[in-house]
């Protein structure tokens, strides 16, 4: 092959196409990444991130990380596995937080008036740092699941306090007592409001009392355990690079 | 001398590797296309579609509705047909150069596919839920499905089966048969599409918009899982331009 046959004509230009694509790549994997975790996430556990009185101590906790750590699992299988990028949870996450954040603001409130402060979106990041510095310092698969796994269930509700707290106070509202979330809702009425509809705090599980978010947490933890070992598997299928016969050709 | 000075007027009058102004103006297309959409959305949801059976329901919804099918098939008709017709016969027989210059247009198709599908599976599929937290549904073609369903959802099908087609009839790369994990990422997404059949008829029977998390919305989770095959996308297209810029270079 002549030189006039090279793709490229100098290692600066080289380097400089290089660069270009990975800022293409960056974009294309943000965006497909964004899409596909969001409409996964939106279905699977929305009801509990959309509204601050689906957001209580049991099913929120419980069910938030476990829907939410597969994307996360499937993208460090391969930016880890393929190109030692030890970003693939946080990629993922704020991807997803950026989708929701801008929904929030365009449609939640700028189409359907409901307040920001009503249907901002749950917290992950913490989540996902633990989830990619376990893979980073370990280099194992095997304990990212166990360790960061546990971790992404247990963190998830401490790294909602701070937004969850003061909606969590209590209140007295014609006789009756329940949370500030909770009057909130009553006001904005939605046709998730019926309790027939809203999945909160049920269960016998509120026999524990001021207990039921740990146990919630540690339950969420564990399946969230066996739910990145699933997903890490998907995400090594999903980065295949295989072929299959193409009949027309 | 002279030879040089012929090379590099060659070298000036040649096309650049990537045309950026493409992506720009593809970029500012659907954004400023879905803007003047959201912009509608705004006005005429409110004032026009809260009631199916209302005239003005028909003139603002249902007519939007009949010219973007219209539209969108004579789009993906024009466009597929231009891309498969023009398809190159002699692909294998390409320079590199020419063909790392395939593969930045072929990755201009997929950021506009990244784009799109932005739009569709992020914007308007979660704008959908807000819509019928608020308003009860008296139809299928409700204001957010007349945009999330049959606009948002075709448009990145019409980018995706673009950018999938270029990338068959104009790249070595893909000559080698069919590409899985590029078929499931333009392939399962589309399938969001088919499934709103199985959303519609389960709304015909249970009002289950009160609940987003509802199994009937499965389906669609289901193939959204589909747009991670955009990693094996990712990394065929590394390891072929990987290739192609390492060549006389080590």
């Amino acid at each position: 092959m002549s030189a006039s046959q090279s793709a490229v004509r100098s290692r600066a230009e080289a380097v400089a196409v290089s660069r270009t694509f990975d800022w293409m790549i960056l974009f294309v994997l943000f965006t497909a990444v964004l899409g596909g975790y969001h409409i996964h996430f939106m279905l699977t556990g929305g009801d509990w991130d959309f509204w601050s009185d689906w957001k209580d101590r049991r099913l929120w906790v419980t069910v938030v990380p476990i829907v939410a750590i597969t994307f996360p699992a499937a993208v460090q299988a391969c930016l880890w596995w393929r190109y030692r990028l030890p970003i693939g949870a946080t990629l993922c996450v704020l991807a997803l937080l950026l989708g929701e954040w801008i929904n929030r603001y365009m449609n939640f409130w700028g189409w359907t008036y409901f307040p920001i402060n009503i249907c901002f979106p749950s917290q992950l990041i913490p989540g996902a740092i633990i989830l990619d510095v376990v893979l980073m310092l370990s280099g194992s698969m095997t304990l990212t699941a166990v360790a960061g796994g546990l971790g992404w269930g247990l963190i998830f509700y401490p790294s909602n306090w701070p937004v969850i707290a003061p909606l969590h106070q209590p209140v007295e509202y014609n006789g009756m007592m329940f949370t500030l979330a909770d009057l909130s809702g009553y006001h904005y009425v939605r046709t998730g409001t019926p309790e027939y509809i809203r999945m909160v705090e049920k269960g016998t599980l509120r026999t524990f009392g001021k207990d039921v978010a740990p146990v919630s947490a540690f339950f969420s933890g564990f399946v969230s355990v066996i739910i990145y070992f699933l997903w890490h598997f998907f995400g090594k299928w999903f980065a295949g690079t295989g072929f299959i016969a193409d009949d027309a050709s | 001398m002279a030879a040089t000075t012929e090379s590099v007027k060659a070298d000036a009058a040649e096309a650049p590797l990537l045309n950026r102004r493409n992506i720009v103006l593809g970029m500012l297309l659907y954004f400023v296309f879905y803007s003047w959409v959201r912009w509608y959305e705004g006005v005429y949801g409110w004032s026009a579609g809260l009631d199916s059976f209302a005239p003005e329901f028909e003139t603002y919804w249902m007519n939007f509705l009949y010219i973007e099918l219209v539209l969108e098939v004579i789009v993906a008709s024009a466009l597929w047909g231009y891309i498969w017709k023009t398809r190159d016969r002699k692909v294998m027989s390409i320079t590199p150069r020419e063909e790392l210059r395939r593969h930045f247009t072929h990755w201009t198709w997929l950021v506009m596919y990244g784009w799109a599908i932005y739009w569709g599976a992020s914007y308007f599929t979660e704008q959908d839920g807000t819509w019928h937290q608020t308003i009860i549904r008296d139809t299928d073609f409700t204001p957010s499905h007349v945009i999330e369903f049959y606009l948002s959802y075709p448009i990145y099908i019409i980018t995706g089966v673009s950018a999938f087609l270029y990338a068959k009839t104009r790249l070595p790369t893909y000559q080698e048969g069919l590409h899985l994990q590029y078929m499931v990422a333009v392939i399962g997404p589309f399938m969001i599409l088919p499934n709103v059949g199985l959303n519609e008829w389960g709304h015909t029977f249970w009002f289950m918009e009160e609940l987003f998390v509802a199994p009937l919305h499965y389906g669609f989770v289901f193939f959204g899982w589909a747009a991670l095959g955009a990693m094996g996308v990712m990394n065929t297209e590394v390891m072929a331009i990987g290739k192609l810029i390492k060549k006389d270079l080590v």
